[in-house]
């Protein structure tokens, strides 16, 4: 194996006296380790990791650079390496980087997700989508960003299905329940949206704030009264809060601000 | 190994506990997502075998038994129907538990007995004590001394449960890192009360938020339906639980979405508009601010994480009538007075505008820092770094945050004592010295 020049390397233990602690310390350990193994490329790898975390995107490469020369078809270096491009905003490069490292570990997912955003990034969405397809499907409980994520790739009609699909073993996850509360308004299903509030309204300790909901989305689609009904029925459950939640003045603005909107159509916010 | 049927009955009818016998527990049993009728017992077996929990109220009837499905060595056992605020004496094992027969000596059963107290009925009032690790996994003697400083301080008196603020085992959070850093270091507190972990950078070289991977995802059962109380967030990776009268966040500071939008925020949003508790309690890796071994002042420190938790992610908890925000990260203990509505750089601070209540906010000092009962927006919280559970940094940080009242370069824990609308915090350092201390009262 070779060690990489000497020349870097000098360059490299220099920067450490910059750096914040947190850096300093993670280098002081590495440059140790480097010095009594200089031809282990993970050593490299995390020392281009831990510059890479503070956005210190020169040295983060020429870190990588040497592992790449040490180690020329490690997954995790092509990893770094396209995560690296990816933060730089050069999607083309990241990809080509993420092509390489899927081909020698198809399993890493972190690299299927980074892969997925290049490849968003350069307008290709339906790769991009199959690509979160296949972590989706791989993962055992995949977060409510990714499936946003996936969701955002597809039509309303589609993207509402799939949420559908997920918010069906998860349950009613807020973040996946407002996107597909927002599809159905935006489709005219205003029924569907009323039903889905309607049971993260039974599910919540305090309703107040999904009765409200309830009459914005009642108020743009001209159904005044049911509007009004639904304003006051969030002023009622404001009201049956303990006395020491009823009274605070975050209650008491609420309140007003219903009492307003369950008056009048035309006192409402914008 | 498994043991044969044959030679499990023969260690039944001997009283004698298969588990002792054949198989060693490597790690646990440690307890997790407890509520007021339910908790989840895990450990670990160095072979394959079922998974049984023999409990009950009273330490010679453990006649109930809960098991799961499989025989396996990672062993997860819901326990439910439970009662409130009630002690329960357990022990683990791949059969049930059978009592020494009587006439013998009392050697014949080999099962470890331990017991947990249950939490009250969300939104009742119980004195409840609360213990506060960030950063502790470095496996060294630091740790371990702040680790004694507690069991010393707090002695007899139970630990309700705990808080791992991140970076829970160094250095890339591996399932070896938390078997020496977590389940070696805290054995005793792991049996008896339920932790409550925050994802930190460290950890997160081995996990992944996003697919819910990894060794932090696998070591920890935590709620995504809120099963403890608040609403339901999907994912282990930030979640939100109940006990007594004190609604806890966690926030995955680390590898989830931070965005305005994002998934996190819209659920923090459900979340703090939902609860009814008297106390809010939020924790998470990155502070929102620091002069210790970080800088938050400095974009680049930990990728904007700690900016975005100060501009984005404060100013919703802060109207949400957060009470006291946990950090860590940062390997020193910082403390404000009661704040609010910094979200700047340290230069943009300004006490006349951002301190709602000034001095030590300790009863026979300045007095203790008073709040309004009720969900009062914006009224001020108490801003505590204390990452220094297993070390204090190498070099003097310069702990010149403007926005502290307090500042030590000393390894340590928090203790949180809250009592129906009285909060207390201290710091104990890995000498055993109560180094800060101060009060909340809500009226
Ligand atoms: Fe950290």
């Amino acid at each position: 194996m070779r060690a990489p020049p000497p020349i870097l390397l000098v360059v490299l233990v220099a920067t450490a006296l910059r750096a914040h602690p947190e850096i300093e310390a993670g280098l002081a350990r590495l440059n140790t380790a480097v010095a009594t193994q200089p031809g282990n490329a993970d050593l490299y790898l995390e020392r281009g990791e831990l510059y890479a975390r503070h956005e210190e995107w020169f040295h983060a490469e020429a870190n990588y650079l040497t592992a790449a020369e040490l180690a020329p078809r490690h997954a995790g270096i092509f990893r770094a390496r396209g995560a690296l491009a990816l933060a730089r905003r050069l999607p083309a490069e990241a990809l080509s980087f993420l092509n390489e490292a899927r081909d020698l570990d198809p399993a890493d997912l972190s690299t299927r997700i980074l892969r997925a955003r290049a490849l968003r990034q350069l307008g290709r969405n339906v790769e991009s989508g199959e690509e979160l397809d296949h972590v989706l499907r791989q993962s055992r409980s995949p977060s409510p960003d990714l499936i946003l994520e996936r969701a955002a790739l597809l039509s309303p009609p589609e993207s509402l299905r799939m949420l559908d699909g997920f918010l069906s073993r998860t349950g009613p996850v807020p973040a996946l329940e407002m996107r597909a509360l927002s599809l159905e308004e935006s489709l005219g299903r205003i029924d569907a949206a009323l039903a889905r509030l309607d049971r993260l309204t039974a599910a919540a300790e305090r309703k107040e704030a999904w009765l409200r909901r309830r009459g914005d989305i009642l108020r743009r689609t001209g159904r005044e009264t049911e509007a009004r009904a639904a304003y006051t029925a969030a002023l009622t459950a404001v009201s049956s809060l303990p006395p020491w939640l009823r009274e605070s003045p975050e209650s008491a603005a609420l309140a007003n601000e219903l009492a307003t909107l369950a008056r009048s159509p035309s006192s409402s916010p914008p | 190994m498994t043991i044969r049927p044959a030679l499990l009955l023969a260690f039944v009818a001997l009283g004698l506990s298969p588990l002792g016998a054949a198989t060693t527990i490597l790690r646990g049993p440690y307890l997790q997502s407890a509520t007021p009728d339910s908790i989840v017992i895990r450990w670990r077996t160095d072979a394959t075998e079922a998974s049984v929990v023999s409990y009950g109220t009273d330490r010679e009837q453990l006649t109930s038994v809960a098991k799961a499905e499989g025989i396996l060595t990672e062993h997860i056992v819901p326990l439910s129907e439970l009662k409130p605020a009630t002690t329960y004496y357990y022990t683990v094992g791949s059969v049930p538990f059978a009592p020494p027969a009587a006439g013998k000596s009392g050697s014949s059963s080999r099962a470890a007995i331990h017991s947990f107290t249950t939490p009250p009925p969300a939104g009742t009032v119980k004195p409840t004590r609360i213990w506060v690790l960030g950063d502790p996994g470095t496996k060294n003697d630091v740790q371990r001394a702040v680790r004694d400083a507690y069991y010393n301080f707090t002695a007899k008196r139970a630990t309700d449960l705990w808080l791992l603020l991140g970076d829970n085992a160094y250095p890339d959070g591996t399932d070896a890192d938390y078997q020496k850093a977590i389940f070696e270091m805290y054995p005793a507190t792991l049996r008896t009360s339920p932790v409550w972990p925050a994802l930190g950078n460290h950890d997160a070289r081995s996990a992944n938020s996003a697919t819910q991977s990894g060794v932090y995802y696998d070591i920890f059962s935590l709620p995504t339906r809120a099963q403890a109380g608040g609403v339901m967030s999907g994912t282990e990776a930030y979640y939100s639980f109940d006990h007594a009268n004190i609604h806890f966040i966690c926030l995955d500071s680390h590898d989830t979405e931070r965005k305005p939008d994002g998934a996190m925020m819209q659920w923090l949003k459900a979340d703090l508009a939902a609860t009814t508790r008297d106390w809010i309690i939020a924790y998470f890796h990155h502070p929102t601010y620091t002069k210790g071994t970080h800088d938050s002042d400095k974009d680049s420190d930990s990728s904007g994480r700690m900016n975005d938790m100060r501009a984005i992610f404060l100013p919703v908890l802060e109207q949400g009538g957060v009470d006291l925000i946990l950090t860590g990260h940062s390997h020193v203990y910082e403390r404000s007075p009661l704040i609010n509505g910094h979200y700047g750089k340290s230069p943009t601070f300004d006490a006349a505008k951002h301190v709602v209540q000034r001095g030590d906010g300790r009863f026979g000092g300045d007095g203790a820092y008073r709040k309004k009962r009720g969900r009062v927006p914006n009224a001020g919280e108490v801003s505590i770094v204390t990452g220094s559970a297993g070390q204090a940094g190498s070099k003097p940080p310069p702990l010149n945050h403007p926005v502290f009242y307090l500042a030590l370069n000393e390894a340590g824990s928090s203790v949180i004592d809250v009592d129906g609308l009285r909060l207390d915090l201290t710091f104990i350092n890995d000498k055993g010295e109560k180094r800060d201390w101060f009060s909340i009262i809500k009226e």
